[in-house]
């Protein structure tokens, strides 16, 4: 799908190659709702958005970031040490994003703690490397590494959301079940504030998004 | 150029490591000041929650509570084998104090340690909070211990470090089980040191005693619980001199 005709400088900036690398993970081709990667640190992130929103924005930057590097160096690469300099990468940026989380929202940092780390072992960054920027050029890759990581950081805010207002009656820390319903014998869900929560919650998820993009196995 | 050779491989896997390693030597590096500066303001806001100055998930911006504690809280090093408190010295000479006590003698390399006093707005001793630390199951887990002025009744817990598993151990940290903490006592009936146990299990409260000096074990983490039991003791236990001083005067 890279070797077209046209010879590169007459091909477009955003054309349907690109399109497609950034909106296809987002819907039809979602890494969560139809490969069903990264699920680990789907459940353990999401009991509250503000922790799904920025465990997404780690995993935009590092799969986008990552892409690139490797896309720039696919044709450096020896083949038979591929997936550990891919791994290097991976860490690397990840340490960077961990280090800036401890800086400047140290709170958030020391409640995601392992999870941050963990996005160095998360498939889909690795899966992207590994299918995408081994073969595509960089600008396409990042475009591609974007597009995954909205794709795995549009479910977690979706299901921490669903999470943060069931299981604490709170968005973004601030209250939106009224007291008054609290006082009619409204109580939380302790479920949502529990892993197996967030299971069912995911698994409801993935099947809307099939019933929607109708996906069938194969 | 054969990028199949062995030559090759190594390297170029020895020119990703070199680059790599530096990229991340600079970065943690320029972002060292600020991550010290967060952490120390974190350390002040569990020195506050366990003093009960501030609650669990206050959303007063940073400046505003930097100066709160400023105003409300003061560092006192104290000598913990005499219990007097060192004037003229501050948090930062308790390693360089330590150091010099540890070279006459050699059980002395905790001797000074650092406790913050807070006081009411008329300016009255209020709380005294005690640093705590000790080994749990995977690391070494720091806090502070509040007691009211009478030393004798818990104010509050925190942990502000450690390295536990969350969800088992790392539960130190979740607010509802250190609330099981405030009132509880550290004295026994005849002023001796009793301290505060980590049951395992559920307390039963119909128990005078088990009322006063027992919490509710965490469940799945026994050796932290227990961790948590043995540090407490062993710190109120070096603190007894100072205590017993502050609470008579």
């Amino acid at each position: 799908m890279t070797a077209t005709a046209t010879p590169p400088a007459k091909t477009p900036l955003f054309g349907g190659d690109e399109k497609k690398a950034i909106l296809d993970p987002l819907w039809d081709n979602n890494p969560i709702a139809l490969q069903v990667l990264g699920i680990c640190s789907a459940l353990a992130v999401t009991t509250r958005l503000d922790k799904s929103l920025v465990m997404g924005a780690g995993v935009v930057i590092v799969c986008a970031l990552a892409n690139v590097i490797i896309s720039c160096l696919r044709n450096l690469i020896p083949n038979k040490i591929r997936i550990i300099v891919q791994l290097v990468v991976v860490s690397g940026v990840v340490i960077v994003f961990d280090q800036v989380l401890k800086a400047y929202m140290y709170d958030l940092s020391k409640q995601l703690s392992v999870f941050v780390g963990l996005i160095i072992t998360n498939c889909i960054v690795m899966g992207r490397l590994e299918a995408y920027a081994m073969g595509n050029p960089p600008w396409r890759s990042l475009l591609d590494g974007i597009g995954n990581g909205l794709g795995y950081a549009w479910i977690l805010a979706v299901v921490g959301a669903v999470r943060e207002i069931f299981g604490a009656g709170k968005l973004l820390g601030v209250q939106v079940i009224p007291q008054a319903l609290y006082d009619g014998g409204y109580v939380n869900n302790g479920l949502m504030v529990l892993a197996p929560g967030a299971f069912l919650l995911l698994g409801i998820i993935v099947w809307v998004q099939r019933a929607i993009s109708g996906y069938v196995e194969k | 150029m054969n990028k199949t050779s062995n030559a090759y491989v190594l390297v170029f896997a020895v020119a990703v490591c070199v680059v790599m390693s530096t990229a991340l030597a600079l970065t943690a590096n320029a972002l060292r000041p600020a991550q010290e500066a967060a952490a120390e303001f974190d350390r002040q806001k569990n020195v506050m929650l366990a003093a009960g100055l501030i609650r669990d998930g206050d959303r007063r911006p940073r400046a505003e509570l930097e100066q709160l504690y400023a105003q409300r809280v003061a560092p006192r090093v104290v000598d913990t084998r005499t219990g007097e408190v060192v004037d003229g010295k501050g948090p930062k000479d308790v390693e360089g104090l330590n150091k010099a006590a540890a070279k006459a003698d050699k059980a002395d390399a905790h001797r000074y340690r650092t406790v913050e006093i807070v006081k009411d707005e008329a300016g009255k001793l209020a709380v005294i909070v005690l640093p705590i630390s000790g080994r749990g199951l995977w690391s070494t887990l720091y806090g502070y211990l509040a007691l009211e002025a009478d030393g004798d009744h818990v104010r509050g817990i925190t942990f502000y470090k450690h390295g536990e598993t969350p969800g088992l151990g790392g539960e130190v940290e979740n607010p509802q089980w250190t609330a099981l903490w405030q009132g509880k006592r550290i004295l026994g009936e005849g002023g001796q040191l009793e301290s505060v146990t980590v049951k395992k299990g559920k307390v039963d409260p119909s128990r005078a005693e088990e009322k006063a000096h027992f919490v509710d074990g965490l469940s799945g983490a026994t050796i932290t619980s227990n961790g948590v039991t043995e540090f407490v003791r062993a710190d109120l236990r070096a603190f007894q001199p100072y205590l017993a001083r502050v609470t008579k005067s």
